[in-house]
């Protein structure tokens, strides 16, 4: 490979597209299905998505039934005939009827079902029934210990919290497990575009890229490619490639090589580390002077590894939709809990800030919520939390139990109305109380919010109630120019209207000076050394940016070091 | 299934047969009695119901949500009613299924009271 990238015109086995993500990467193409298999269409089709999820786990019970001891038997037997029972998917099904997804449905209505469980009988134990959920399988043994121990004045109704709390993660892996379709290692996807759950169930470490047909140079795929370093090439058009074929992709000029027949060698492998970061990285310290801060934004626990927490002032936004991958996940309040406690501890003592699930738009979690362009203006973000409660709850007690280890702020994302904000305080304030009831340790965080939908910008003053703003800059452009991010067609008038977004801008700081609250930016925008110069100028002093940025933006803030520790 | 036992009390009216029985298992009719109880019941074509102690609510008897959200502790007296194609079988098996306390006490049998092929 002489210099590939000298050539300039795409030959006959060359693809020209648009450069989304820097690198280089070979592999054999993986052909993503049509696209119009990805998105079932919602409504009736829960119904049978749940009844297929409740009838895997079925045979999953009787498969385990079948080989087990009397006793584990006996639990499993019980779990199986709740399974069978019509009475038990009822309520489930009403909350479909209502519009709900599927695992959405499944787990509020469980989740009300043991909830009167534990209220009617005054259940002591709240601990044991998440942990119950976690350890599926060996919870077995504690069907005969309630028999004995429970016999005498406990109540072994109640006890059977715990079995439905299992039931119901079952149930949810099971719909889960339908809606996951990985790709092999080190693959290049090849595919119209690429939904950002399928990018983060997909084990890069071993290489691999991205060549789409369609996508965007600003969707969420995009922006994970970027910070997880995995080369991608969008704006391809239709595409004539076998499975199997074997691909360059070349991020950094926006080309697909059609069997390249170079040698492996030649190519960096593994293409995906991350790099921005170097080897053997100098000694670096926050860039907290001048008044400058520059944090990190978070996308997956495998970011952790590419940043030094040393090197930070913190963590400016952790993209919580991204850490869970399936509903099962998203509605598992221990999953919740020890995803936080590990960037929390990580980052030991500097400030850590977690946005509530925004799902949505492009990020979609099938069963819970299917996303889709319409939901840009329907209910994403705290629309969507606030429609449904029972997820929101799950999170903020999570968020709530971790704060307690350290310092934690919570983003709500799209806020356009102050009332959003009371409603979500009103909600954690609720959880807060519940866990004082039952004795968890936990701390009640401030609530920031996204700036992101004009609305919300053009009226800052009235958000008393937020304890600081994050501008999102890349959705604030998408609605500001009614350009969505991810339609190469309107893609001009999006990236054109960064003169209305600077105007805007201008107005958060000063709005947001005027309400004396912190304001920063973590849209990509501030990834930008050009940008943040402008930013700077209209009064920013506070930036949070993907990992690869990181290197760029410290050379541009810091000034001379001052004595650190 | 056992015959019908001649001995054991019940009455008829119409095609309803329906019997009243004490509860006397330890705990009452938590999981593994119910799910002993429900399995038996929906091993029968007819329909079952129970109702506890003097309440008027009649429950689906083949339901274990039903069963178990009943909450029927030891003392309570159930009654056990069945319409339909062998319902006075029903209502005897079922009856005394709860008066051998669901055969609990045969510690390594399956809750349904079929014997799970293993060496104790």
């Amino acid at each position: 490979m002489a210099a590939p990238m000298a050539a300039p015109m795409a030959g006959p086995s060359e693809l020209r597209g648009k450069p989304a993500s820097p690198g280089r990467a070979l592999g054999p193409a993986f052909r993503a299905p049509a696209p119009a298999t990805q998105s079932l269409p919602a409504g009736g089709d829960a119904r049978a998505a749940l009844a297929v999820a409740v009838t895997l786990a079925i045979e999953e019970l009787r498969v385990l039934a079948a080989g087990a001891d009397a006793q584990s038997a006996g639990v499993l037997d019980f779990q199986i005939e709740m399974l069978l029972d019509e009475d038990m998917l009822e309520p489930a099904l009403r909350r479909i009827a209502r519009g709900e997804g599927a695992a959405l449905a499944w787990a509020g209505a469980m989740d009300a079902h043991i909830a009167t469980l534990v209220a009617d009988a005054g259940f002591p134990d709240k601990d044991a029934l998440a942990e119950n959920s976690e350890r599926r399988g060996s919870g077995e043994d504690a069907f005969a210990d309630d028999v004995e121990r429970r016999g005498s004045g406990e109540d072994a109704f109640a006890a059977r919290a715990s079995d439905l709390a299992d039931l119901k993660q079952r149930v949810l892996d099971a719909l889960a497990g339908r809606a996951r379709a990985d790709f092999p290692e080190a693959a290049i996807y090849v595919g119209h575009d690429m939904p950002p759950s399928l990018f983060l169930a997909h084990d890069w470490s071993k290489g691999g890229g991205i060549a789409l047909a369609a996508g965007s140079t600003v969707s969420h795929v995009a922006m994970l490619a970027r910070a997880r370093g995995v080369p991608m090439v969008i704006g391809l058009g239709p595409l004539a490639i076998q499975s199997g074929q074997p691909l360059l992709v070349d991020g950094g000029e926006g080309l697909v090589r059609l069997d390249p027949g170079e040698p492996v060698a030649d190519i960096p492998v593994p293409p995906a580390v991350l790099p921005a970061v170097p080897p053997v990285a100098p000694r670096l310290e926050p860039v907290a002077t001048e008044g400058f801060r520059l944090s990190v934004n978070l996308n997956s626990l495998a970011d952790l590894d590419a940043v030094d927490p040393a090197a930070v002032d913190g963590v400016g936004l952790v993209r919580s939709e991204f850490l869970f991958l399936s509903p099962a996940e998203a509605l598992s309040e221990e999953r919740h809990v020890a995803c936080y406690r590990r960037i929390v501890t990580r980052f030991a003592g500097r400030p850590v800030t977690l946005r509530l699930l925004d799902l949505g738009g492009d990020k979609a979690l099938p069963g819970l919520i299917e996303g889709g362009p319409a939901s840009l203006l329907g209910e994403r973000g705290i629309r969507f939390l606030l429609a449904h409660p029972e997820l929101a709850r799950i999170q903020a007690r999570a968020i709530m139990r971790v704060a307690a280890l350290g310092p934690v702020s919570v983003l709500l994302p799209m806020v356009t109305l102050p009332t959003e904000v009371t409603a979500m305080a009103e909600l954690f304030d609720e959880e807060a109380a519940r866990l004082a009831r039952l004795g968890v340790p936990a701390r009640r965080p401030p609530l920031g919010i996204m700036v992101e939908v004009p609305a919300a910008a053009l009226t800052l003053d009235l958000f008393a109630e937020a304890a600081f703003f994050s501008v999102g800059t890349n959705d604030l452009m998408q609605y500001l120019s009614a350009a969505a991010r991810d339609n190469p067609a309107v893609a001009p008038l999006n990236t054109g209207s960064e003169t209305a977004l600077f105007r805007l801008l201008a107005q958060i700081s000063a709005g947001a000076r005027a309400l004396g609250r912190p304001v920063s930016v973590c849209g990509d925008l501030a990834g930008d050394p050009d940008a943040v110069a402008r930013l700077m100028a209209l009064g920013f002093r506070d930036f949070s940016v993907a990992p690869s940025r990181l290197p760029a933006l410290r050379a541009l803030l810091r000034r001379p070091a001052t004595a650190e520790g | 299934m056992s015959e019908p036992s001649p001995a054991f009390p019940r009455e008829r009216s119409g095609t309803r047969w329906q019997t009243e029985v004490e509860v006397t298992h330890g705990i009452g009719l938590h999981a593994r009695p119910s799910v002993a109880f429900t399995r038996l019941a929906k091993s029968f074509p007819c329909a079952i119901e129970v109702a506890v102690d003097g309440s008027a609510d009649w429950l689906n008897g083949k339901s274990i949500v039903k069963i178990m959200g009943a909450r029927i502790r030891r003392g309570t007296r159930l009654r056990i009613r069945a319409e339909g194609s062998r319902a006075e079988e029903a209502i005897v098996a079922l009856g005394e299924l709860v008066r051998r306390n669901f055969d609990e006490d045969r510690k390594h049998g399956r809750p349904d009271g079929r014997p799970d092929g293993r060496p104790v």
